[in-house]
């Protein structure tokens, strides 16, 4: 035994399988706690350069095989009955063969085929180094960021990502990819935020999170805690991150189609006193309508009269000539309202020949108001008719705090919609520097879906593969998941620093993207157990395997059994509900009073405008904008009263 | 190199009864380990023409443990030159001396000296083979003044005096040029089926005398009489007949697995290919 420890393998390179700079050849005894993706240690015999060279590798391959020449043999000595397998008086001579590819190599010049030696398991220095992790785990300039735990043969090494390379500025983003259903890519995007928010260096500056949560309860409960094993704990407790649900979280929901109960999965009575409701109105809307609108649909024409809206007519006093009233278009009723007018007009003067107004052809505005006026169909308890703005905190996100938008349930075009404005506003507000914060994390699951690699060039597609390629600069970061990489945009997944995966589908696999693993890292990754990843990030010259502890959030299928979504209920109850999130003092009985006498809508946006504003006196606002509601109404209807008929001259009985 | 000159010997058949039998009881794993030996030689270069012949020799005991095969204590290894000493000129031999330990290959001939290389090699080589027989039967006593369970060895035993009268060594010989038998105890034991044995014989014409018999580990159909046939050597029992069932046993026990490829793998036990393999690769 050496001082390095009992060697567990020697290398062996014949003229068949050499060994090379990169990939050698090693054998062990039959009982070797090493498998793939286990990290040894090779050190050479020969000093090159006055140094003796020491090698990093790890298995990517292994080989087991017998001094039979050809199964035949066997089936011999066995007069071909596998039962007297069982007798043979000994075994046969069996050899452990592996190959490993190389991490590193020290000294790294000159740079040589992997040297005869032997080869020891890796321990947690070996594992720093290898990973070339040594260089952004020193004291004075530590950016690392736990990942998981690699863990073979005893040896026990909390892997780090490198937070420049995470978060930006030398690269960037996360792709996860996993199979459904073993809730990897979920519980990874979870536990690594925490584990981000957590050791996110302070030089660097600070943090949130905005996460779509585009399908089921997955994301619901992120401030509600799991319980976790003892394993876990350990983990968490070695990783230096905190067993704990996210202290800040925000969650964002636009109303159903009713507009007075939350289109989310987190609607329990007992969760909304953090699920704030999205709503957006024309000017939010038109801003995206790129979005909406099918390219196919929209011709130039119809582009130009829509930037004339949003140019001349929109939040402005609006005449012409041709037009019988004044406009002033901030919602979609204005904006129907204006169509309903230009429309109108032409109608009338159709007699003097005139087919368009201000250049556009009545049947593009009629196209163009047809197209305009379904997105608040579509998109119904997102688009606020009223023009009601009700918005994530652009310019004042807190540092650490996680803003989920719950999309689940949404129809896909209100799901884009909300996509591209919400990224949107983050790029603009992170190029004035004026978010709140320094860094942004977006996570977006189905990758495919939104950004697939074939099909046709959309607005969302567009804008991740902006985000990939120039977000690192801005601090907007994109951690991503999909089930099949291979059906991703190659600039998205090219783009992403670091790559996790979990589980893969065996299909997936075969596609050519994975060529460059092992067959046995494959065969490893279609067999992955829950809460195992395959790591690849810049640092790291081959993928790693790291374990990762259960996050320490409620799962999403728990909490739904825990905080049933709640069922549609009346005006009074939903109205009762939400302002109870602001004022607990407020009782049924005080709201039935309050509303009473108004109709739904009045007091859909009276309960809009106090969730809105969050006002100290929350039973005061909310009967003031009744009041005044009443008022501007008598003021509207105070029409002077229809003359009395006067009698008729001829009354025979001369009342 | 010359061949021994296939011939037959009567012995004295010490065991009553036919001259074939079958072994009675099911194979038994006994032994603990086996022990055979290598030997090379090339031709380093030639002096006056005289061949300098470098002979390697090795042997190797592999214990058997939980079924897996391990290097009982060291092998023993030895590299000596093979060469006619007066053949040689002064200054050459003590050159030679200096680097090589020399076993000379004219030692046993009073007259002229062989001079033409292919005689040389073939003097050199019984000679090589004899100090492979040497570490063998070093190792041979070494098992047994040491250990207590069974070693199979590859050849006879007759030449190690300790090994011939311990209890613990068998031979086991594959080559039967010299047959022990004769007449029809000979033609019983070609024609014997796998799992029987001949009738136990003395031979004493060896340095040790020993009991031996020739045992059938596979059916020798569609092969030569002598496919499938081992000669085994014990020493001297008390109760033979009971004694060269139970070595039988554990020799038939030892037919799995193959010692595939080797040409000789129908008489071959795996443990002692692996002695062989053991030092091929060592050396």
């Amino acid at each position: 035994m050496s001082e390095n420890g009992v060697p567990l393998g020697r290398v062996v390179a014949t003229e068949r399988k050499p060994n090379t700079p990169h990939e050698f050849h090693f054998w062990t005894a039959l009982d070797s706690p090493v498998g793939i993706g286990t990290i040894v240690r090779v050190h050479g015999t020969h000093a090159v350069e006055g140094h003796m060279p020491v090698i990093y590798g790890i298995i990517v391959d292994g080989f087991s095989y017998t001094d039979l020449q050809t199964p035949l043999h066997d089936v011999i000595g066995h007069d071909g009955s596998p039962a007297q397998g069982a007798f043979a008086a000994t075994e046969r001579a069996e050899i452990r063969l592996y190959t490993a590819h190389v991490l590193r190599q020290l000294p790294e010049e000159p740079l040589q085929p992997v040297p005869m030696g032997d080869v020891f398991l890796a321990t947690e220095a070996d594992v720093e180094i290898a990973l070339r992790m040594d260089g952004y785990l020193r004291p004075e300039a530590r950016t690392g960021i736990p990942v998981g735990i690699y863990r073979a043969g005893g040896t026990e090494s909390p892997i780090y990502l490198d937070a420049d390379f995470l978060m930006g500025p030398e690269a960037a983003h996360l792709n996860i990819t996993g199979v459904s259903g073993l809730a990897t890519k979920t519980s990874a995007v979870e536990w690594l935020l925490s584990s981000l928010f957590a050791h996110f260096p302070a030089q660097k500056g600070s943090i949130a999170a905005v996460c779509f949560n585009v399908k089921g309860p997955d994301l619901c409960y992120l401030d509600l805690p799991s319980v976790l094993e003892e394993s876990d704990l350990a983990m968490y407790e070695r990783l230096g991150v905190p067993p704990e649900p996210f202290a800040k979280v925000e969650y964002y929901a636009p109303y159903k189609a009713d507009g007075r109960s939350l289109n989310t999965l987190r609607s329990n009575e007992a969760l909304l006193h953090n699920v704030v409701p999205l709503t957006w109105g024309l000017r939010e809307v038109l801003q995206f309508a790129e979005v909406l609108l099918n390219k196919d649909d929209v011709d130039a024409k119809a582009d130009a009269l829509i930037d004339f809206i949003k140019e001349r007519v929109l939040d402005r006093d609006f005449s012409d000539e041709m037009l019988k009233n004044r406009h002033r278009v901030q919602s979609f009723a204005d904006l129907e309202a204006f169509f309903k007018d230009v429309l109108r007009s032409m109608e009338s003067a159709r007699g003097s020949g005139q087919e368009s107004w201000r250049t556009h052809h009545v049947a593009t505005i009629r196209k163009v108001r047809n197209r305009l006026s379904n997105i608040s169909t579509r998109c119904a308890g997102l688009v606020a008719d009223d023009g009601a703005v009700s918005d994530l905190p652009f310019g004042n996100f807190e540092d650490r705090r996680v803003y989920v938008v719950d999309v689940a349930t949404l129809e896909e075009d209100a799901q884009d919609l909300i996509f591209a404005r919400v990224v949107s506003k983050l790029r603009e507000h992170l190029e004035r520097r004026d978010l709140g914060v320094s860094h942004v994390v977006v996570f977006v699951d189905e990758l495919n879906k939104y950004a697939p690699a074939d099909g046709q060039d959309t607005y969302v597609r567009k804008m991740l593969l902006d985000i990939a390629e120039r977000g690192r600069y801005l601090g907007l970061v994109l951690f991503s998941a999909q089930q099949f990489r291979s059906q991703v945009h190659r600039r998205v997944v090219g783009n992403s620093g670091t790559a996790l995966f979990g589980r893969m589908d065996a299909d997936e696999l075969a596609t050519p993207g994975y060529s460059v693993l092992s067959p046995a890292t494959r065969t490893k990754l279609a067999t992955l157990e829950k809460g195992q990843l395959m790591v690849r990030h810049p640092h790291f010259t081959q993928p790693i395997f790291v374990r990762f502890p259960r996050p320490a959030v409620l799962r999403g299928r728990d909490g739904a059994e825990r905080y049933p979504q709640a069922v549609d209920v009346t005006l009074d109850i939903a109205v009762h509900r939400s302002l109870r999130t602001l004022d607990s003092s407020i009782t049924l009985n005080w709201v039935k009073d309050a509303i009473v006498l108004h109709d739904d809508g009045v007091v859909l946006e009276a309960m809009r405008a106090a969730l809105r504003e969050r006002p100290g006196n929350v039973k005061e606002f909310f009967q003031r904008r009744f009041r005044s509601v009443i008022k501007s109404q008598s003021t509207t209807r105070a029409a002077p009263p229809a003359a009395i008929q006067a009698p008729p001259g001829e009354d025979p009985y001369d009342f | 190199m010359a061949l021994e000159r296939p011939r037959t010997v009567q012995s004295s058949i010490v065991e009553a009864g036919p001259y074939c039998r079958q072994v009675s009881g099911e194979p038994v794993v006994a032994f603990r380990a086996f022990l055979d030996g290598i030997q090379r030689t090339r031709v380093l270069g030639y002096l006056n023409g005289i061949p300098l012949i470098y002979g390697t020799i090795a042997a190797v005991v592999r214990a058997r443990i939980d079924r897996k095969l391990v290097t009982w204590r060291s092998p023993l290894i030895e590299r000596r030159l093979y060469v006619p000493e007066r053949a040689l000129p002064a200054y050459a031999l003590d050159a030679l001396r200096n680097h090589f330990d020399i076993t000379d290959t004219a030692a046993d001939s009073d007259g002229a000296v062989e001079r033409h290389p292919i005689g040389l090699m073939e003097r050199a080589v019984p000679l090589v083979q004899t100090d492979r027989s040497r570490l063998e039967k070093h190792l041979a006593d070494a098992w047994c003044a040491d250990e207590t369970e069974p070693v199979l060895v590859d050849g006879g035993i007759s030449g190690s005096e300790r090994a011939a009268k311990s209890g613990l060594a068998v031979g086991a010989i594959k080559t039967h040029r010299t047959l022990y038998l004769d007449g029809d105890a000979l033609s019983a034991v070609l024609a014997m089926p796998a799992g029987n044995r001949s009738a136990a014989f003395r031979i004493s014409s060896a340095r040790s005398p020993v009991v031996s018999w020739y045992l059938r580990l596979r059916d020798a159909g569609g092969h030569d009489p002598m496919w499938g046939l081992l000669r085994v050597e014990i020493a001297e029992s008390n109760s033979l007949s009971a004694r060269a069932d139970e070595v039988s046993r554990w020799l038939l026990a030892e037919r799995t697995p193959l010692a595939l490829p080797d040409g000789r793998w129908d008489r071959m036990t795996y443990g002692v290919r692996g002695c062989e393999e053991y030092l091929r690769a060592i050396l």
